[in-house]
């Protein structure tokens, strides 16, 4: 965080959120203790994050900010001035993460979701795993995905998903 | 190794391997949770619930001042349990049903253990809700107040282990249930010896070999990562509940009986749960009625939602089983005893479901040809954490010493404990040696290598100098085939067809991940198949609405999947009768001179498609609901099997699993990739109760300790062996597919299949799960 402006109370803040930079007032729209994942669910209706524990442990509320999946409930809001976030909603429904999960359904591996409330968290964690190493191991992936929990148990047709996703970007040249 | 499982009956939809219908909206973030609508931007003037939560094990208010919190700023209402609607409030049960069924206040399954009352003054766990709710602007404001309420307790002595809370003397919990903390006779449940045939004594006394053995299975949670939350709103007379829980009809059953309120007044609403596993039963809890009493009393929607530690709220019942089993030398059973002390927390619940309901059920099937048999249990409240449903209810813990005496036995005897199992269950309307259990055993003993890989306890190879391998395996009989549904009474479900020919599925059911949603689906097209429908044509709705004026069809014992897609086999015959007719009298034939195949209506020499038909007419959509009871034919149930290969480091004391293959003979597989997701996604759970979780408390003040997800270990990637899913078709139950629930019974065997290949491994068994380092170093003797 060293690069981040400075901001205190009653002072605007600028977020880049989906591609588009917005403009808050501490004290009005968010507290200075308002976590982001609150922010961006309660003030701002991203649900597609979920807050389940609270306390930085189960990986739900993962988001993308300046291309690192961070816990958006470990964060306060107003540090996310002058940040690049990225919410789930960000990415476009053919993004190949979301369709690798949405397909996942081969024989021995099951489905890579089940009641779906993980989902955005993997999602975004694989994302931004992608994002960085396009081509990772089956050790990679897991070792990227171990902070997020799935109590359906989807995680082994999720380390799937992430392999065929990662062959999509491969097979449009790494555009995606 | 991928095998594809062998359909018995290929079909075009049914049992494919394929997307869930609602991977791409939940691979987006799209569907929205009682979490995400219940929201100020949704409900203006939205208030947030907190209640008290009894700090003590034990302990009785003696005196409340709420007025500075009264004066908080925000604060909009306050309940407590000295206002007269409350005291006046009949007491309860959170567990009134296993939601099968839906029932009334005097109808509910355990009538004579209601040891709740709504708001009381009396907490027995630490984390019991007590005394005060309030209601305020935030979340952070009724926080606060709650703590601003300032209460004096008489702090009261407390047990917190069964065996103590049995004794005379020991602190009596609920005097007027359980004068000695052990619950007594209930009609559902039975008396202490609920299972009786023969005389144990005797059969005994004949044998050529009796052991006896012990487990202890502690008591894991759900962990359901979707906190548990609902919203309560008056308009005039008529009370909405938002609400993650997922038995509607029970909800506003719950709610109408405790509120004196007419039916047609409530409307109950859940869709998408970010995980169940029997959070709880019906969810007939008293935080829906506090928060019903504020939001009436604000006169503004109130949201009441867990907080993580909040939603450490009732566990698996942990139990202490003893069983004592005789046999002949050629492995004939002579006889079985089963003896459990089940630990039920501060409530009774549902417990009495998972210690003599369940139990019972496995004796008329597994159990069955076993001559002389005898099950006793006795529940007793702790001042623990409340026991509930949980994935798997009561069967888990059973199969903990089930699996285990099998295998003692087979050693005993010198015999292969599938040998042993084979020979000695069934069930008895079947024929024996058991085709499913043999085909599950045997698939199993296959793919995780028995032959190679099994030899005596402790006697494999050494790897890196300290570790050793072994394998173990358990069955169970699978649960719960159509027969023992009846008690659910009529499923319904509705098929409407739109004048162009697409379809929408009203099959409603409380949408919880286990993917019945997409086997309605393609049930649904299965069915219309005279129609030449395709998925895509099929909207299943998600919404569950009390107002819809159906059943819903409540996400428990795995059963929905086929419970409604048998129901869309007669829905769409009686659609097709009424557009039959319809199409006789615009074509003008007789109804028995006209078909319709694949989209066409056929009569002699004529022929025009349904779709054009429709769009020509009045484009009033053609519904057929159609409700129908569970067949009662008794068929038996199939078997499942978890074979476990691990490795256990005999200096650390370190077990790990290294492969599980999971067989479940389905009867019918209604969607592969569905429940190949079950399987595998089982093993989660099944390796947190066998490894890691288990609930940690101070023994000295009675706290909890780890009621959070980075003290309480669930599974993390990382953390799972490879799974080998198989599904079969060996068994058939009643109805077109005959199918059999799987979901819960994937995790049921799991535990004890690595306990036995531990054993198999080192040579000392370990009596206890989860099996934690410590405890594997106790059993070799080296601390």
């Amino acid at each position: 965080m060293e690069n981040s402006p400075t901001t205190s109370t009653n002072e605007r803040l600028n977020i880049r959120i989906n591609g588009e930079w917005r403009e808050f007032e501490v004290g009005k729209d968010l507290q200075p203790w308002t976590t982001l994942s609150a922010f961006l669910r309660e003030g701002l209706g991203y649900t597609g994050l979920k807050v389940s524990c609270d306390e930085g442990a189960c990986g739900a509320c993962t988001i993308i900010m300046d291309g690192k999946a961070v816990l958006s409930c470990m964060i306060l809001a107003v540090e996310a001035n002058g940040r690049e976030i990225l919410t789930i909603e960000g990415l476009p429904k053919d993004d190949p993460v979301i369709i690798a999960f949405a397909e996942q359904s081969e024989p021995g591996h099951g489905t890579a979701l089940q009641c779906g409330y993980c989902t955005p968290g993997f999602v975004m964690t694989t994302r931004a795993l992608l994002n960085e190493n396009p081509n990772p191991t089956m050790d990679e992936i897991r070792e990227a995905l171990s902070g997020n929990l799935c109590r359906c148990g989807c995680y082994d047709a999720i380390a799937h998903a992430v392999t065929h996703a990662a062959e999509k970007i491969a097979s449009l040249g790494g555009r995606s | 190794m991928t095998i594809p499982y062998k359909p018995r009956v290929k079909r075009k939809f049914i049992g494919g391997y394929q997307p869930r219908i609602d991977g791409q909206e939940k691979a987006q973030g799209k569907p929205l949770y009682a979490d995400d609508i219940i929201t100020e931007r949704n409900y203006p003037g939205l208030l947030y619930a907190k209640v008290l939560r009894c700090p003590y094990p034990r302990a009785r208010i003696i005196s409340m001042d709420t007025s500075k919190a009264e004066a908080l700023k925000g604060v909009k209402a306050i309940v407590t349990y000295k206002d007269p609607n409350l005291k006046q409030m009949k007491p309860t049960n959170a567990g009134w049903t296993d939601a099968v069924d839906t029932v009334s206040y005097d109808g509910m399954m355990w009538g004579k253990f209601r040891d709740r009352n709504i708001l009381g003054d009396y907490g027995t766990w630490a984390g019991d809700e007590v005394g005060v709710a309030i209601a305020a602007e935030s979340e952070l404001i009724a926080e606060q107040a709650i703590k601003l309420v300032e209460v004096e307790w008489e702090v009261l002595p407390h047990v917190m282990d069964p065996i103590a809370a049995m004794k005379p003397g020991a602190p009596v919990l609920h005097p007027h249930i359980a004068p000695q903390n052990i619950l007594p006779f209930d009609p559902v449940g039975g008396p202490d010896c609920f299972f009786l045939k023969g005389d144990t004594d005797k059969g005994f006394g004949f044998a050529d070999v009796v052991l006896e053995m012990d487990t202890i299975h502690d008591n894991p949670t759900q962990g359901s990562l979707d906190p548990w939350c609902c919203m309560v709103q008056w308009e005039g007379e008529q009370l909405t509940v938002v609400s993650n829980s997922y038995a509607t009809d029970q909800t506003r059953m719950h709610m109408s009986q405790m509120l004196d309120l007419p039916l047609h007044n409530i409307r109950v609403v859940s869709q998408y749960v970010g995980g169940q596993f029997g959070r709880a039963d019906t969810g007939d809890q008293p935080f829906f009625i506090f928060t019903a009493l504020l939001a009436k009393k604000a006169g503004r929607p109130v949201k009441f939602k867990h907080t993580r530690r909040d939603s450490f709220h009732d566990t698996r019942q942990p139990a202490l089983y003893h069983c004592k089993v005789g046999a002949m030398k050629d492995g004939t059973i002579t006889s079985l005893y089963f003896s459990s002390i089940g630990e039920i927390g501060a409530h009774a619940d549902h417990s009495v479901f998972a210690l003599k309901f369940a139990p019972a059920e496995i004796a008329e099937v597994a159990l069955a040809h076993i001559p002389n048999l005898k099950m006793e249990s006795f529940a007793v409240y702790t001042n623990r954490i409340p026991g509930c449903m949980m994935r798997g209810v009561g069967n888990s813990q059973f199969n903990f010493i089930f699996g285990r005496i099998i295998d003692g036995l087979a050693e005993q005897l010198g015999m292969d404990p599938i040998e042993l199992s084979i020979k000695n269950f069934g069930h008895e309307w079947g024929i024996t040696p058991d085709p499913s259990l043999k085909a599950v055993l045997e698939m199993g003993a296959e793919r995780i290598g028995w032959k190679a890989k099994r030899h005596t306890p402790g006697g494999g190879d050494l790897y890196e100098g300290t570790k050793r391998r072994g394998v173990g395996f358990s069955l169970h009989p699978a649960w719960h085939a159509e027969w023992q549904e009846v008690r659910r009474g009529q499923v319904q479900a509705r098929i409407t067809l739109l004048p162009d020919g697409t379809v929408t599925l009203d099959a409603p059911t409380v949408e919880t991940g286990t993917g019945s949603n997409t086997c309605n689906v393609l049930g649904c097209a299965e069915a219309l198949s005279f129609l030449g429908i395709e998925q895509k044509d099929i909207t299943w709705v998600s919404t569950v609405d009390t107002n819809n004026g159906m059943r819903d069809c409540v996400q428990t014992d795995s059963a929905v999947s086929f419970l409604q897609s048998e129901v869309l086999v007669l829905a769409a015959k009686e659609l097709k009768k009424k557009l039959i007719d319809l199409g006789a009298s615009k074509l003008e034939v007789e109804s028995d001179q006209l078909d319709i195949v694949n989209g066409q209506f056929v009569a002699p020499g004529k022929t025009i498609s349904v779709k054009e038909l429709l769009m020509k007419g009045d484009l009033v959509p053609i519904s057929a609901m159609v409700s129908r009871k569970p067949d009662d034919s008794k068929t038996g149930v199939p078997y499942i099997a978890s074979f476990a290969e691990v490795e256990v480091d005999t200096t650390t004391g370190r077990a790990q699993v290294l492969k599980l293959v999971i067989i479940n003979d389905c009867g019918t597989v209604m969607y592969a990739s569905g429940a190949e997701a079950q399987q595998i996604g089982g093993q989660v759970m099944a390796i947190g109760e066998a490894m890691t979780e288990e609930l940690i408390y101070d023994p000295i003040r009675g706290v909890p300790l780890n009621f959070n997800l980075i003290d309480y270990k669930m599974p993390t990637i990382l953390d799972m062996p490879g799974v080998e899913p198989v599904l079969l078709e060996i068994w058939k139950g009643a109805g077109e597919y005959g199918a059999c629930g799987i979901g819960e019974g994937t995790l049921t065997c799991t535990p004890r299949a690595v306990a036995n290949a531990v054993y198999n491994a080192i040579g000392a068994r370990v009596d206890e799960i989860p099996l934690t380092p410590e405890r594997i170093l106790q059993a070799l003797g080296r601390i």
